[in-house]
């Protein structure tokens, strides 16, 4: 992170508003206010990033602020509620929040007044001897903070060192962490995001109830977010951590017994199957813009056509999935589950329980690999599309596994087979959503039997047109995969993966990283 | 870096007032400038309301280049720093008269600020010595306020002839009119002689004889500060870009910022 500069300062509290008025030594202040005081709100997403990297965005209506971790600040016109980055007009706050997802919407998380002031000590001629730029943050209680940053005047070190002492002394110096706590006191620290720490010796019991037992808070608290329909990464959080959990149900075999495994299964299934819907038009409305480049302008007023009557049957599967959310069964479902995979003790253990999680997880990837291996060898140009699936499935399963374990192996080895699995991961989530969205289409128009006429000609035309061009997309990204493919399973990603998921001689395993 | 001497061979014909002026609006324009209080009286540096230097003294200026550089202090304008003077700068020509090369120990003087700034504006004594000759050596241009009257034309060609004496490039010099009082006939006859045995070296900018320049001193800012829609004001507005364009023609057709 980025420090601040040792000439920014926070003031606050009562020191705050005294210090613009006090003598420095025998210098005279002058107060110089610019402008009234803006109302703003605070913009930060679900999991604060911005907090977390040390950034404080500010909506004042008119203008977005945004302050860094060096105390610098930056500020550009806009219009409007900021919901999304990519909403942005192009300029230098875009540019600086370039890395927030372009899906995750910008939030209200606090509201407080800004304005801006200028401060100079004179002498008795009236001559600046240093001066300081303000920024004066009032907070939702009235509580005053007090950015200064002093502005260096060649020939004046003696009272820049002696404002530098006194903002010392009266306040503190420039802290993102500070600003956040004095500013927004009602919103907490985010805490660390949790961490797996998977020991060698655990059991693959232990092991497995612990993964399980980490995703299940993440969906829980993505739920608010899907059914106030923030955006749609809630409901992809939400499923990723229930994804998680199912495989490793499927892939842990015998960590439980087996009538208890499939029982789970059951249960997160029926979770998971009330999101299908409503995720399926999520990703299909993402691809609107894109739509739009692919299809001529002729074309454009059938995608109308088709977004709207997609964009209809997305409200009532959201609003189908918050009732199901918000009911009293599945919150007492999520409960229950969160309570058995709290206590591993509660879980009944399975014929591998007490397998040390080290060659359990040895085992697990290597021999998921050698799949990945087998099928590959028989992929070509003209494998059905149901051969791929079954390659991403593998690929997907493989990552979490190696996820789920890394910490029991090198990080640099592990970091070194993720880089091209996820690579070729990539290329075939593209070639599955390319094909998706071809089956989709199809399946939309077969629903048309209620549209006028006029209706069903456009969308048919339009629902044509964009399967063709989806389909010669389709194969340029097969012909893609296939290289990403023969890097993935070459001789030398062969030996790493044996190096440290198969030794010959299994050797004490590195210890977790803490 | 360029550097203009604010110098006549005359006081008070409004030198410090024009390299005040001319300091601040090229600092206004963008540039990066120090104003270089070289007089004793220390007049621009009161306009500014800087004190005078206390560790600036005797040869020190030429010879320290630390506390030269340690002397230096921010006007409250942006980018306009000054090097104000004091009494001892009244010795110069004493102390440049016992070091070697003594015609060019200001240039090198100089060169150790020369990165900081885009401008050095030079505010001279009214004398020819030994430091008028260090300035002419190391001045790009020399700005030449010239009352429009017999005794200052005459001035103005002892300037020339001690250039020419000199070996100094006349090219160098720009003079203009100062305190120029339109309702005198003598003059507007005597500018227009001027301009016809200067052509080239007049500059058409005049500043006019005005209250606004006097009251600087009670203001204590440039006239561009505290009166800058004045005839005095948008004088030395236009003064100064004529000057930037003829020192650098390739700037030809940018607007005042």
């Amino acid at each position: 992170m980025t420090h601040a500069s040792p000439d920014d300062f926070i003031l606050h509290g009562p020191a705050a508003t005294a210090f613009t008025s006090q003598r420095l030594g025998k210098l005279t202040p002058v107060f110089v206010p610019e402008g009234e005081p803006a109302p703003f709100t605070r913009l930060d997403t679900f999991d604060q990033t911005l907090r977390r990297s040390g950034r404080l965005l500010l909506d004042l209506g008119t203008a977005l602020d945004l302050i860094r971790p060096d105390s610098s600040a930056m500020t550009q016109a806009t219009h409007g509620r900021t919901k999304f980055v990519p909403d942005i007009a192009e300029g230098p706050v875009k540019q600086a929040l370039s890395d927030l997802s372009p899906l995750r919407s910008l939030l209200p998380c606090g509201t407080g007044k800004l304005s801006r002031a200028g401060l100079a000590f004179e002498d008795d001629d009236h001559k600046v001897h240093c001066r300081a730029a303000l920024q004066i943050l009032t907070g939702a209680e009235g509580q005053t903070v007090i950015l200064v940053m002093l502005h260096p005047l060649r020939g004046y070190a003696r009272a820049q060192a002696d404002l530098r002492h006194a903002l010392a002394t009266n306040g503190m110096a420039f802290d993102m962490d500070a600003l956040h706590g004095l500013l927004f006191p009602a919103s907490p620290a985010p805490a660390p995001k949790p961490k797996l720490a998977l020991t060698a010796d655990q059991t693959a019991h232990d092991a497995a109830t612990a993964i399980i037992a980490l995703q299940i808070p993440v969906a829980r608290l993505s739920e608010p977010g899907i059914v106030a329909d923030h955006d749609t990464e809630f409901l992809h959080d939400y499923r990723v951590a229930l994804r998680r959990i199912r495989s490793v149900l499927s892939l842990f075999r015998g960590v439980y017994p087996p009538d208890q495994t499939a029982t789970l299964k059951a249960r997160f299934s029926a979770l998971m199957a009330q999101t299908g819907m409503l995720r399926d038009l999520d990703v299909h409305l993402l691809e609107k813009p894109s739509y739009y480049d692919l299809l001529p302008e002729i074309q454009h007023p059938g995608l109308d056509t088709m977004f709207a009557l997609r964009a209809a049957d997305r409200a009532k599967a959201l609003a189908r999935l918050s009732r199901h959310l918000r009911s009293k069964a599945h919150g007492q479902e999520m409960t229950e589950l969160a309570r058995l995979f709290a206590t591993p003790q509660a879980l009944p253990p399975g014929p591998k329980a007490d397998t040390p999680a080290y060659p359990y997880a040895c085992a697990l990837i290597w021999k998921r690999y050698r799949k990945i291996r087998q099928i590959a060898a028989n992929l070509g140009p003209a494998t059905p599309d149901t051969d791929v699936h079954t390659l991403r499935i593998h690929c997907k399963k493989l990552r979490y596994l190696m996820e789920f374990f890394a910490g029991l192996f090198p990080p640099a080895s592990v970091k070194s087979l993720l880089k091209p699995l996820k690579a070729l991961q990539d290329h075939l989530g593209l070639v599955n959503d390319l094909s998706v969205q071809q089956v989709s289409l199809q399946s939309f128009l077969q629903g048309s039997g209620a549209w006028p006429d006029s209706t069903k000609l456009q969308v048919a035309q339009t629902v044509g047109a964009l399967t063709t061009v989806l389909h010669q997309r389709k194969l340029d990204e097969r012909r893609k995969t296939m290289d990403a493919l023969s890097g993935f399973i070459s001789p030398e990603t062969q030996k790493t993966f044996r190096e440290v998921f198969h030794p010959s001689k299994p050797g004490p395993p590195r210890k977790p990283n803490p | 870096m360029k550097i203009i001497a604010s110098y006549a061979n005359k006081g008070g014909v409004g030198k410090t007032a024009a390299a005040v002026n001319l300091s601040y609006a090229l600092a206004a324009a963008g540039e990066r400038v120090l104003l270089c209080d070289l007089d004793p009286q220390g007049a621009a540096s009161f306009y500014f309301r800087i004190k005078p230097s206390k560790k600036l003294t005797e040869a020190s200026f030429f010879q320290d280049v630390e506390k030269f550089t340690q002397s230096i202090k921010a006007s409250d304008y942006d980018n306009l720093d000054i090097l104000p003077a004091n009494m001892t700068f009244r010795d110069f020509d004493v102390f440049l008269a016992q070091m070697k090369q003594p015609k060019s120990r200001l240039k090198q003087a100089l060169k150790a600020v020369a990165g900081d700034f885009d401008a050095i504006i030079l505010d001279c004594p009214p004398n020819i010595s030994t430091l008028s000759e260090n300035i002419f050596k190391a001045a790009d241009a020399v700005l030449v306020p010239i009352i429009p009257t017999t005794l200052s034309q005459r001035t103005f060609q002892q300037l020339v002839d001690f250039f020419a004496e000199n070996d100094l490039p006349a090219r160098k010099l720009h003079g203009f009119f100062s305190m120029v009082q339109s309702t005198k006939s003598l003059h507007d006859e005597t500018m227009a002689v001027m301009r016809g045995t200067y052509p080239k070296t007049l500059l058409t900018a005049k500043i006019p004889f005005a209250t606004d320049v006097e009251r600087m001193g009670i203001h204590r800012a440039p006239v561009l500060v505290s009166a800058p829609h004045s005839a005095a004001g948008k004088a030395y507005q236009a003064l100064s870009e004529e000057l930037t364009l003829r020192l650098d023609p390739t700037r030809h057709g940018e607007g005042p910022s």
